[in-house]
Parts: structure tokens; sequence; C-alpha cells
């Protein structure tokens, strides 16, 4: 859906490309999450899809169809973006910033605020209480929901999101993720997603491109795969030492092969089974148990799961 | 003081609204249109000069400098030897102090043309051009609308000062409320200079307070502000 092909840019003035020779395709309905030190190239690499930034050399296709072929209004039409920093029409009510690109394409007043009402609907923000406020009257975290609105308005294919999650404190950022990821699975969006957060990166992203200094993609993969075979030391060290509880936190123990319980299960903790493998390590470890029970629904016990397995799972997959 | 003329106003009465009331239509009236007219072209003619060359200097950087010396330059003249100069190119009358009082109100115009333009958050605009607006677009849907309320503020300044000047217009023909208050100096007649100067002092406080009412409404999105969950 998209692809780079040895996509390389250099800024006028300065002699050094901030992104080289970059090649990926991110397929449809996916989200590609851009991740990798400050100044790497993220921003830059993301601008030149919607070419609020024109790349210097090699190509990038949308659909198919080279993006330098299409007029730059044009496909900045086609494809939702939620900027770094949120920028929102500070003099325009919440219904005017969501309807902007609507109203561009030419939607009437009525069919922009029946639009509208349902994004804030899914964005958890209630349409009669925010649609007619200033941006300035809402919180960090509210405008930050009104901004991803915004760039799903038009309902586009393609969506750009940088940071998005950036301008709120760690307990909504998570809880915007979990509302993004969950609406996501309705819309199935293809989006390319910048953080320099690897956490963020690895629970938003369907892939993750790593890029190092200097705009050079160090690894493209998937979550799994970036933390159990890391392409390189530098991928090593940006997802942490960590990583192998990084990765177990990516398992709920009711999607792993368990044993059959036997016998003497009351002692033993209890585990529901949306629980993460890193939790169930941390319940056993703290519980000082060698197996706990997985319950699955109110009280079926599905099997058990041990520190053992545990293990061997991560053995297994290369960690 | 002359204290010939502060006797002479002993034993009338301070203010004769008989001359008022036999004058408003002949002279009166007459004078505070003028002086409307005299004050408030000046500004609009500026700010028809302002407004582009605001937004060219805006966009094109190199020519902000230029363009803020030249008009400082014309603004540091004092009013009286400015309406001089221009009288062995334009003679005497209204167009001397027309001209003038343009020039005067460049600076103020055009700086907060581009204040008010660069006021628009970097974000804001990036966000605009981000969702596919054109230039045009982004000028008058974004950047104008959110520069306004500093571009009236400029226009209130400008404004209050070219009626202030404008009362001194009658020194080259002029007109305006000025001539009220030189005919009533050198007549010894208080009335004619108290009508004179309560009249510019009207235009020119009304002008303040409209225009000062006008900011707030231009930004109601600050006004409401405050109520932020
Ligand atoms: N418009 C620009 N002109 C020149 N250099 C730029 C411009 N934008 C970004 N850069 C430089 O390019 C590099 C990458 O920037 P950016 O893509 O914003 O990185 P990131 O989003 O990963 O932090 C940085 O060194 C930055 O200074
Ligand atoms: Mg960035």
């Amino acid at each position: 859906m998209i692809e780079f092909r040895e996509v390389s840019k250099v800024y006028a003035g300065s002699g050094e490309p901030v992104v080289k020779d970059l090649s990926f395709e991110v397929p449809e309905g996916e989200i590609c999450v851009l991740v990798g030190p400050s100044g790497c190239g993220k921003t830059t690499t993301m601008r030149m899809i919607n070419r609020l930034v024109e790349l210097t050399s090699g190509d990038i296709l949308l659909g198919g169809d080279s993006v330098t072929k299409i007029s730059a209004t044009r496909l900045r039409r086609e494809i939702g973006y939620a900027i770094q920093g949120i920028g929102l029409f500070p003099h325009r009510t919440i219904v005017d910033n969501i309807g902007t690109v609507p109203r561009l394409l030419g939607w009437d007043r009525g069919r922009v605020r029946m639009r509208a009402d349902e994004l804030l609907d899914l964005v958890g923000l209630e349409p009669g209480q925010y649609r007619d406020r200033y941006p300035a009257e809402l919180s960090g975290g509210q405008q930050q929901r009104v901004g991803v609105a915004r760039a799903m308005a038009a309902d586009p294919p393609v969506m750009l999101m940088d940071e998005p999650f950036g301008a709120v404190d760690p307990i909504t950022r998570t809880r915007l993720q979990d509302e993004f990821l969950r609406i996501q699975q309705g819309i199935n969006k293809t989006i390319v997603f910048v953080t320099h957060d690897i956490d963020e990166a690895i629970k938003m992203g369907d892939r993750i491109a790593i890029l190092e200094a200097g705009g050079v993609l160090a690894q493209y993969d998937t979550p799994g795969k970036v933390l159990s075979e890391p392409a390189s030391e530098f991928v090593a060290s940006f997802v942490g030492a960590d990583r192998v509880l990084k990765h177990l936190s990516l398992v709920r123990v009711g999607d792993v092969e368990l044993d059959p319980a036997n016998g003497d299960a009351g002692s033993l903790p209890r585990l529901g089974e949306d629980v993460s493998l890193r939790d169930a390590l941390s319940e056993l470890i703290g519980a000082g148990a060698e197996r706990a029970l997985v319950i699955s629904g109110g009280d079926e016990v599905r099997g058990e799961i041990t520190l053992d397995g545990i293990r061997q799972l991560n053995r297994r997959s290369g960690g | 003081m002359d204290s010939g003329f502060s006797l002479a106003l002993q034993g009338r009465p301070p203010v004769d609204f008989d001359w008022i009331l036999r004058n408003l239509s002949g002279d009166i009236i007459p004078a505070f249109l003028e002086h409307l007219y005299l004050s408030l072209v000046p500004v609009a003619v500026a700010l028809a000069i302002s407004l582009p060359l605001g937004i060219l200097a805006h966009r094109h950087r190199v020519i902000y400098p230029p363009v803020t010396a030249v008009a400082g330059v014309l603004y540091t003249i004092p009013s009286l030897a400015f309406f001089v100069m221009l009288i062995p190119i334009m003679g005497i009358g209204q167009a001397p102090v027309l001209v003038a009082l343009t020039a005067y109100s460049l600076l103020v115009l055009i700086r907060n043309v581009v204040t008010g333009l660069d006021s628009v958050p970097a974000e804001t605009q990036d966000a605009a051009r981000g969702m596919g607006l054109t230039d045009r677009q982004i000028l008058f849907g974004v950047e104008l609308p959110l520069a306004l309320p500093v571009i009236v503020a400029g226009i209130r300044i400008s404004t209050v000062t070219a009626v202030g000047i404008a009362t001194i217009a009658d020194f080259v023909g002029g007109g305006g409320l000025g001539s009220l208050i030189f005919d009533g100096i050198g007549q010894q007649f208080l009335t004619a200079i108290l009508v004179g100067s309560l009249l510019a002092v009207a235009i020119a406080v009304s002008a303040d307070l409209g225009l000062t009412w006008l900011e707030g409404r231009l930004r109601p999105w600050a006004r409401r502000a405050g109520g932020a969950a």
C-alpha cells in the first residue's frame, strides 16, 4: 500500500542526508511505527509521504502511484494527518476543526456535523458537550483526541500520525493508545505512526521500522521479531536490556499451550487468560510458585502455566 | 499665559450655547465630518498598503527591515514640518494632511500585520498545509483570522493618533475640528475652543473603545477560554 523505494533526503544547505536509502513496504490495513532516537529522521520520513517534505531521490508509492505525480493538495486531502503537537486551529470550534478536510472536499454543513459527532463519540468525547467549544477550552488529552478525530474526518485510507499522544501524561497516553487500537480494529486504516518511545512502538505497531542516526533503516520487522532477533547491536540496545520481558508482555497466557491442571490446585496463584506472560512471570516470582492456574471466563480452569514453560517459550522464539 | 485672553473670558458666560446652536449645521457639523474624513481616510489607505506589504514581508523576511526602516523614518518627522514640506508639492488644503497621516500610519500597521501573522503557531500552519489547504486558503482561513485582533489593535492606535494630529490640519488649510479651535483662540472665544476640542476627544475615545470592543469580538476563542476541562 505504501512503498518506500530507496528514498533519500538531503535538506538544502546541508551535505549530509537525514534519510538514507530507505526501502520498506507498509501493507494495507497495518500500523507501521517509525521509531528511533530524536533527530534520526522519523518526521522527515513521514512528511515525504504527503509531500510536506519533497524527497531528494528514490520514490514513494501510494497504492502503486508515485506521490510525486499527484498534486500535493489533493494528496494531502486523501491522507489523514495528525501532527506532532496537535496543531488544532485555535479560532475554530471543535466541529469546524474536525470538518476542515470534509469542507475542502465540498461536504455540506449537515453532513460535516454528523460526521464530527460520530467521530467525537468514537474518540470518547460527548458531542453535545464538546462540539461547539474552542480548542483552548479542552485539556491536552482531549485536544489530542480531537486531533486524531480530525485526521480521520474524511475517512482517508491512509493516516500519518506524528507522536500523536506525545503531549499528554503517561496514564492518559496509555488510555489513548488503547482506544486507538480498539478503533483501528474496526476501521483497518493503513497507518504510519511516529514515536521515539520503543514501548509505544511495540504496543502500537504491526510492524516497526527502527531508524538509526542518519536516517538508516536498522530493522523492519514485527514487534516480536524485533525483540527476539534484534538485527544489530544498535537495535538490541535501543529496545533495551529488558527486551525479553517486553517480548513476554506481547503474549497472553491464554494464547500459549498450557499444561493440563493436575491435583492440589487449591494453593496455586490464579491468572485470567488475558494476563500477559510478563505479568504471569511477575505473579509467579512474587508468589514464590513454580506454576499457576489459568482461568477463563468466570471460573473454568483452562490449564496450568509453569516457570519452565515460560522459559522454554522464550527460548523457542529465539530470545 | 496670555493674561488678556483670560481677562477677555470674564464677564461672558463660559459656554455660549446660542452660538453652538446657531453654528451647528453651518460650521460645527461640517468641521466634525471633515475631521472624520481627515483622520479615517488615511488609516484606511494605509491599511490597504500595509496589509499586502505586511503579508509580503511576513513571507519574504528580507524585505521586512527595509520596509520598517522607511516607515520608521516617515514616522519620526514632526507633523507640522511634514505638512509644510508637502505644500510645495501639493499646495495647501487637505492633500498634505491626508498624505502625511497615511505615512504616519504605515509603521504601526505594517508592524502589527507582521506581528499578527507571526503569532500564528507554526504547528497550526503545518497542520493546515498537511491537511491540503492551499496557500490562499491558509492565508484567508487561518493566518489572517488569527492575526486580525492584532491588526485591529494597530488600526486602533493609528486611528487615535490620526484623530489627534488632524487637529492641526487647519494650519495648512486642511480644516477639521482644528479650525474651530484655532478660530476660538484667535477670537478669544472659549466656546469654539471647547466644542472643537471635546468633539476631537469624543472621536478619539469612541474609536478607541469601539475598536477595543471589536478586538475582543474577533477573539471569541480567547474570550471563552478558561473553562478548560
Ligand atoms: N526543514 C529542515 N531543514 C533542515 N534540516 C532539517 C529540517 N527538518 C529537520 N531537519 C534535520 O533533519 C534531521 C531529522 O529531523 P526529523 O526528521 O525531524 O527527526 P525526528 O523526527 O526523528 O526527531 C535533524 O537533524 C533535523 O535537524
Ligand atoms: Mg519528529
